[in-house]
């Protein structure tokens, strides 16, 4: 039982780091109109800007998220003017494979750039271990689960109250209406992609000092599990986005605990899948409106 | 230049039969002359994915459906083949067949939830379906051996003699490709074959018009499948010892990357694919690292000018033509004619 609520907290944990990959790529989604392979290693540029500025700077964690949030920021402008600017009115195909090409160059040339090895992160907080009961929670589990909601609170002010949010809903829901209303349709395309993949790079950061280290091949199964939560979310819904990231983290920690640690990836792809068909629009109840 | 395309494909069209039998009778003379076995090697590596490539083609390019987990099917059937011959010690040709038709049974599985769904969310099913088998092959030591994977895979066996090393396997992977190619052409030119293109190009007035989309969608994922999973049971006996890293997600997007390269939607377009990334991949090869950014730098060059790839259907909707670019290119010819 103690086993059980301890697993339940890891998967709390680890789901919360989910959610906000998965709030940063179904605002992608939703604000560009098309779907990205490249998350993954948006993720990983954004744990490795902010390992290489703890190096420098020391354990400033709220410079870390500025600089994981900055180096997406730039990688997102990148990914935009390559893989979305010229194919809006193309079929939708042709820009999800741009977006591989795009994922397997930046990963190769961080591998170049970065060293194959994986690295060890260095330790930002002081990790204590507190005890409620039969449950043990770490200092970096609550520090995790404060920034993610934190953040996802700031998107949603951004999004609700402020002029630009404004645009950026309008944009994911109609192009053409938006484009009529005055709004600069591209500009703000890219600017919601930016958004998204900055959260994502904050995500990476959050990923590797949770687990430690770091490596440039990281962001392939990341970049999966963010897909997944927000296809299980519905791909374009925010706030089931974040719900559906924290399922995948829920259900892989507790699958884990029937069988071994290794069939991890085997439990969030099959929930995946079997959520896909029995209720392929996902959590989200209106069925239009998705790519 | 496209004066002399035309003019080329016209003779080709003309003495159609004579052409193929020349380039037959030319492979299969070629390992005679080529004594290294290095290069009997890469031709083995080209005529393998032409079929691995050829075989996401025909989900891909006929029926456009984007299925990206290509290398699960890969997979299955390896180590389908590599089981079999192992354990029961069957023979080769027997099991080759058997692990097609189990990697058939499994993309008509994958093929369930495509009856639902369609774009990204059926590229999602099948990448994550690439991923879980590859997992299952990694934590199912019982079956599969887990990370020390299968060795001593038997050579296959035809009369007494053995087919070992590139010289002698290299006519196996041919007699696939070449059969492969054959049947597809027969397969695309059938009824089959025409629904899946009209699937691709407008699914709904396909289904207004009486084809029954979702199964002819299944249909076209088993088929597929069923290719990739003879490749893979060919490849087994070829390397004599299989694991799960030879399956990966990026062993997928190499092949999704020759049917990108090369064209999709026709039947040349694959193994055109082949042949560039497998001569790239071995000049390239002291470059080491810079290789893989050379291929997504190719992708996304290939997407940018040419989305159908080299000698991929121009005329479909796989080239970036939307249902009305086409008709008013049709109309502005009517009116200057």
């Amino acid at each position: 039982m103690e086993y059980f609520l301890n697993q339940l907290i890891n998967g709390l944990c680890q789901g919360s780091i989910y959610a906000l990959m998965a709030i940063g790529y179904s605002v992608v989604v939703g604000v560009v109109g098309m779907v990205t392979f490249t998350h993954g290693e948006v993720i990983m540029i954004g744990a490795f800007a902010s390992f290489y500025v703890f190096n420098a700077l020391g354990n400033n964690l709220l410079l870390g998220v500025v600089a994981s949030f900055a180096a997406s920021w730039i990688i997102g402008m990148i990914i935009y003017k390559v893989c979305y600017e010229h194919f809006f009115s193309a079929p939708r195909h042709i820009s999800l494979i741009c977006t591989i090409g795009i994922s397997i160059l930046i990963k190769n040339l961080a591998q170049i750039v970065f060293g194959p090895n994986q690295m060890p992160m260095l330790n930002v907080v002081k990790n204590n271990v507190y005890k409620l009961g039969p449950v043990q929670i770490s200092t970096v589990q609550i520090l995790v689960i404060v920034i993610v909601v934190v953040l996802a609170g700031i998107l949603s002010l951004v999004f609700n109250k402020t002029k630009w949010g404004i645009a950026l809903r309008a944009v994911s829901q109609d192009k053409t209406a938006a484009y009529m209303m005055g709004i600069n349709v591209k500009r703000t395309a890219m600017i919601g992609n930016c958004i998204g993949c900055g959260l994502g790079g904050v995500a990476g950061m959050l990923l590797s000092i949770y687990y430690q280290t770091l490596s440039a091949t990281m962001g392939g199964s990341y970049g999966m599990k963010a897909f997944s939560s927000s296809v299980l979310g519905g791909l374009t819904d925010i706030r089931f986005s974040a719900i559906g990231g924290l399922c995948i983290g829920l259900i892989e920690n507790l699958g884990i605990t029937i069988s071994s640690a290794s069939f991890r990836d085997v439990f969030a792809f099959g929930f995946l899948i079997l959520v896909l068909i029995i209720r392929p629009q996902g959590f989200a109840s209106k069925k239009g409106a998705r790519p | 230049m496209r004066d002399f395309i035309t003019k080329s494909k016209a003779l080709y069209q003309k003495h159609k039969i004579w052409f193929n039998i020349a380039i037959l009778v030319i492979l299969v003379v070629l390992p005679l002359f080529i004594r290294q076995s290095y290069l009997m090697g890469v031709l083995c590596r080209i005529l393998l994915y032409a079929t691995l490539a050829g075989s996401l083609n025909a989900i891909n390019g006929y029926s456009g459906q984007t299925c990206i987990g290509h290398a699960g099917f890969f997979c299955i059937g390896a180590y389908c083949e590599a089981i079999l011959a192992t354990r029961l010690g069957l023979s080769f040709w027997l099991a080759l067949p058997i692990a097609g038709i189990v990697t058939a049974i499994f993309g008509g599985i994958i093929a369930l939830p495509t009856l639902k769904m369609k774009g990204i969310y059926l590229s999602i099913v099948t990448l994550g379906f690439s991923e879980i088998v590859r997992l299952v092959a990694l934590n199912w030591e019982g079956l599969t051996g887990g990370p020390m994977g299968i060795k001593g895979i038997p050579v296959p066996k035809v009369f007494g003699m053995q087919f070992s090393g590139s010289h002698t396997y290299y006519y196996i992977f041919l007699a696939i490709a070449v059969l492969f190619i054959f049947v597809t052409g027969r397969v695309i030119r059938s009824r089959v074959g025409r629904a899946w293109i009209s699937i691709r190009e407008d699914q709904l007035a396909a289904k207004s018009l009486g084809v029954q989309t979702s199964h002819y969608k299944s249909m076209n994922f088993m088929y597929g499948a069923f290719w990739a999973g003879i490749a893979g049971a060919a490849y087994a006996p070829y390397v004599r010892f299989i694991d799960s890293t030879m399956f990966t997600l990026d062993e997928g997007f190499n092949i999704l990357s020759m049917v990108i390269i090369g064209g999709q939607g026709t039947l040349v377009g694959p193994v055109a694919g082949s042949v560039i990334v497998n001569l790239l991949t071995e000049l390239l090869r002291p470059v080491g690292q810079w290789r893989m950014v050379a291929y997504g730098l190719l992708i996304i060059v290939m997407m940018w000018w040419r989305p159908q790839g080299l000698v991929g259907a121009s005329d479909s909707i796989l080239s970036g033509n939307t249902g009305k670019k086409r008709l008013s290119r049709k109309a502005k010819k009517g009116v200057s004619a």
